[in-house]
């Protein structure tokens, strides 16, 4: 008899060498279909994102990048676009599981195509992915000022996410501050006065011991500005128990019973959604069996509780609401955004472009995500916020320790920003490889042209970089130059590149190239 | 706080708009013969007409010249001086404008009122299923309706309504189950001796106390058969209204909830794993319902048009029909008494309609 966590180690075990993959994309094909033809924006992409990684994607305006962001969410404009088919595996969850449910495409011609959706299936889908969006990517935008909506108070954008992904979590941390007594604050107080040299270490501890490490640098201040022992006391004590003494711990616990219940079905049903692999049926097998025993166990119980309303009671409700409004001034000091007391209060117009692309990250990364999605985030920007929202994701990449797709037409930002980079020609990967190894030694036709059309840093301007030197121009993708699709535009060209086209292989270790001048295999 | 402070200015703001009214209508009487206007102001029942004249020139300082008569207007206005008019006149009416306004006026509010809450409770969750199915057959229905509502006259669908919903209109009719004209039924009463809360006058009009709503009043006085019965006689012209109010909002709610479903910071709360009904219902909804606020004030000017119309066809005693009437007996105050309310509640409409507008769209204080 299987258990889900024996099954789960042994999947891990086989996948050991994919298990760094966060994002995985293979065969992924978005089409839109517009009175004009069908515009077949991305063409088999595959690739793959390690867990902590900063990948970059480059390639010129309408090469697909927007795209391939859109599709790896599921949130392409639907009508006119749709991804048709592939796989997008995000923490090992295939969101497109159910592809084939979704809609029946019926191409009669370029321009008449019928497309038939299947409601219910479609309305599933998107209750499944409402739970991995956001928790397990998030999502920043080119251009924050239309990205944040414009009647929502920025903090109400943050904690919108929190609330939406991390009910049990807030349960907790309102838990275990409840549980603290005036004794334990007079104890570290007493602590910290008698050992000033190390008030941080001593604070550090204390505050993981008890799951505070979220409030650390705020009971730091505190020791900092006060220095009666009974009104620095008096101040931790209030500043740990906000929002709390609303509640009674006991139905604090209920309500963080019932979100673990919730968290630990959802999941269940999130897995049995996402698994497509062959074996994944044993591991269905057994959560189902798990998610009758938890159903068995402690269902009735939540759905009497459930008619109480307890844990969605006003004061349960409120003190939640405050432990979020704590956790979003957080994250908009993690993302250096000065005064969060009144950022939080503010609407996206009061911010400046750079505050507002500031806000957005926080709010991508309120759920606690471990892969963000910018799509040309600093494109909008002037130079010097560009340099810092730059900065501020490399941090945040650092500190967070979530991977980036980190899309631009810039190069140069992708040799500061990235481990490594896919260059995307008309809605392909041509190469892929290290960041270094690429500029080293380019290896595609078009990525030599692309470094080709690199200024030297002397005469690097400040607009960024475009891609002058490549003669020709970008091809229409609603009828695209069939085999190799750079063809027309490249100088290598041979009579096989128009008839077929070049798969994409790895040549030498985490060196990928799609061109027939280094390998002969056609993509079926 | 801010918000509280933007009303305090909306409202300031008024005081100019309602001065320019104030001289829009003075101008207008002082274009008329200024003999006739002093004896059009006062009561046609005074003992000395000559006399009442020579003060009622005085009042209205027509030998003043054009500044001093306006302050006199002004003043007028104010104390709720607004002079006399003819009516074919129910019993308690005591002759002067607004007197009969206030006789007259709570029937309309009535109607206004019913259409109004009707329509908006109606428009806002079905504009808000139809706009977020794009192109489905909610949509594509929703979208005939609004469009045929919105460009027929509503003289026209009140004249139509009447005969497929009028009572009596087509013999055998099922649906035909409505009265079409008029407050009440007089069978409803006991007409040998009627209410005395029930003030008849010539030319069939009559008018209930104390709120001259009869609805109201029969609750008031417990005549709850005749309060059945005189409902039954507003669901017409309120259906009426209704729909053409209703094909208005549903339109411009429809085609703003198309608009920011397309924008980008949908896409931000679908990213973040906002369920789809959250999605529509705030981000959408909440972005959407701005720019048909701003039509909303357009919507109910052209409502206040159509209800004069209303009332003619449905023979139903409210402002319209007061405009009517002192149109047809030459009362010029009852006129620009009238024409006065009607800019009144034309402006306050435009200061609710601002003011929702600033609570909906943070961007609109600075
Ligand atoms: N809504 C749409 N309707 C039709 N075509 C679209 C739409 N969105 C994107 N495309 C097409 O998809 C291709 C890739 O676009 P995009 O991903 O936005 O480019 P970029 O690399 O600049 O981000 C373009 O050729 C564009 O014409
Ligand atoms: S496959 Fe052919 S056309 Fe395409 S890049 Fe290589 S050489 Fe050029
Ligand atoms: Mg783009």
């Amino acid at each position: 008899m299987y258990s889900i966590q024996n099954l789960e180690d042994e999947r891990n075990k086989n996948k050991a060498a994919n298990e760094e993959d966060y994002l995985k994309v293979t065969d992924l094909v978005t089409n839109f279909y517009t009175s004009r033809g069908i515009v077949k924006a991305l063409d088999k992409i595959n690739f793959s994102i390690r867990r902590g990684e900063i990948f970059g994607m480059v390639g010129e305006s309408g090469c697909g990048k927007s795209v391939t962001a859109l599709s790896i969410m599921d949130l392409v404009q639907d009508p006119p676009g749709r991804v048709v088919s592939g796989r997008v595996e995000i923490d090992g969850f295939n969101i497109f599981s159910d592809i084939k449910d979704l809609a029946r495409i019926r191409v009669k011609s370029e321009t008449e195509v019928k497309i038939k959706r299947n409601k219910r299936a479609i309305k599933k889908h998107n209750f499944m992915l409402s739970k991995i969006r956001g928790k397990k990517a998030g999502m920043i935008f080119q251009e924050p000022s239309l990205a944040l909506n414009p009647v929502l108070r920025a903090g109400d954008q943050i904690t919108e996410n929190i609330l939406l992904h991390n009910k049990k979590a807030i349960a907790d941390s309102l838990i275990n501050r409840a549980n603290l007594s005036l004794d334990d604050v007079k104890l570290v107080v007493d602590e910290v006065l008698n050992n000033k040299g190390e008030t941080k270490s001593i604070l550090n501890n204390w505050c993981r011991k008890n799951a505070l490490v979220d409030l650390e640098t705020q009971i730091n201040s505190i020791f900092k500005n006060y220095t009666d022992p009974k009104e620095i006391e008096n101040e931790i004590v209030s500043l740990i128990k906000g929002g709390i003494t609303l509640v009674d711990k006991s139905s604090l616990i209920e309500a963080r019973d019932y979100y673990d219940y919730r968290e630990k079905m959802e999941s269940f049903e999130i897995k049995r959604f996402a698994a497509t692999e062959e074996n994944d049926r044993e591991l269905i097998r057994s959560i189902e069996a798990e998610e009758v025993k938890l159903r068995t166990t402690s269902g009735a119980r939540f759905r009497s509780y459930s008619l109480r309303r307890i844990f969605t009671g006003k004061k349960v409700e409120k003190a939640f609401k405050m432990e979020a409004n704590r956790r979003a001034k957080e994250l908009l000091s993690l993302v250096s955004l000065p005064d969060p007391e009144r950022i939080m209060k503010s609407y996206p117009h009061e911010l400046s472009g750079g505050m507002q692309q500031r806000l957005m990250i926080a709010i991508a990364l309120a759920s606690d995500p471990k892969l963000l999605i910018a799509d040309e985030p600093t494109t909008a920007l002037d130079v010097t916020t560009q340099a810092q929202i730059l900065k501020l994701l490399r941090n945040l990449n650092q500190l967070v320790g979530a991977s980036i797709l980190f899309i631009t037409h810039d190069l140069a930002v992708i040799a500061e920003m990235c481990n490594r980079v896919a260059v995307m020609y008309a809605g392909s990967i041509v190469e892929q490889g290290d960041v270094l190894d690429i500029f080293d030694s380019p290896k595609h036709p078009y990525t030599v042209g692309l470094l080709g059309a690199i200024p030297t840093p002397q005469v690097k301007t400040d607009a960024g970089i475009n891609l002058h030197t490549i003669p020709g121009s970008v091809p229409n993708l609603i009828t695209p130059p069939s085999g190799c699709r750079f063809h027309p535009r490249c100088s290598f060209a041979m009579e096989i590149c128009s008839k077929s086209k070049p798969k994409l292989v790895e040549l030498e270790a985490q060196r990928k190239v799609a061109c027939f001048l280094y390998s002969s295999e056609v993509e079926e | 706080m801010e918000l509280r402070f933007f009303i305090i200015r909306r409202l300031l703001l008024m005081i100019p708009t309602l001065i320019g009214l104030t001289i829009i209508v003075f101008v207008l009487m002082w274009s008329l013969p200024h003999t006739f206007l002093a004896s059009a102001f006062i009561n046609p029942k005074a003992p000395n007409r000559a006399q009442a004249i020579l003060t009622a020139e005085n009042q209205l300082g027509l030998n003043q010249g054009i500044v001093l008569a306006y302050l006199h207007y002004l003043a007028n206005t104010l104390t709720g001086n607004w002079g006399y008019m003819t009516l074919t006149t129910p019993i308690k009416f005591d002759g002067t404008v607004l007197s009969g306004i206030g006789l007259f006026f709570p029937n309309t509010i009535q109607l206004v009122i019913f259409a109004a809450i009707l329509s908006i409770l109606i428009a806002i969750p079905l504009g808000t299923y139809i706009g977020a199915r794009p192109n489905s057959i909610a949509d594509h229905s929703g979208r005939i309706f609004s469009l045929s509502f919105y460009a027929i006259p509503v003289f026209v669908l009140a004249v139509v309504f009447q005969v497929v919903f009028g009572k009596g209109v087509i013999k055998g009719n099922p649906v035909g189950i409505f009265p079409i004209s008029g407050t009440f039924s007089i069978s409803a009463i006991n007409v040998i001796s009627p209410p005395s809360w029930l003030v008849s006058g010539v030319g069939g009009v009559v008018l209930s106390e104390p709120t001259h709503l009869i609805i109201f009043d029969s609750l008031i006085h417990g005549d709850y058969a005749l309060a059945a019965n005189a409902f039954m006689h507003i669901v017409l012209p309120v259906l009426v209204l209704t729909l053409s109010l209703l094909a208005g909002i549903l339109r411009f709610l429809r085609a703003s909830m198309v608009d920011a479903a397309n924008s980008e910071y949908i896409k931000t709360a679908r990213s973040k794993g906002v369920p789809e009904n959250i999605v529509i219902k705030l981000h959408m909804r909440r972005n959407a319902l701005i720019p048909t606020i701003t039509v909303l004030g357009l919507l109910f000017a052209s409502l206040l048009g159509g209800v004069v119309l209303i009332e003619d066809v449905f023979d139903y005693p409210g402002i319209g029909y007061l405009a009517l009437s002192t149109i047809l007996s030459g009362s010029i105050f009852g006129v620009l008494g009238t024409t006065f309310l009607f800019g009144i509640i034309l402006i306050t409409a435009n200061l609710l309609v601002d003011i929702t507008y600033a609570i909906l769209d943070p961007r609109i204080r600075y």
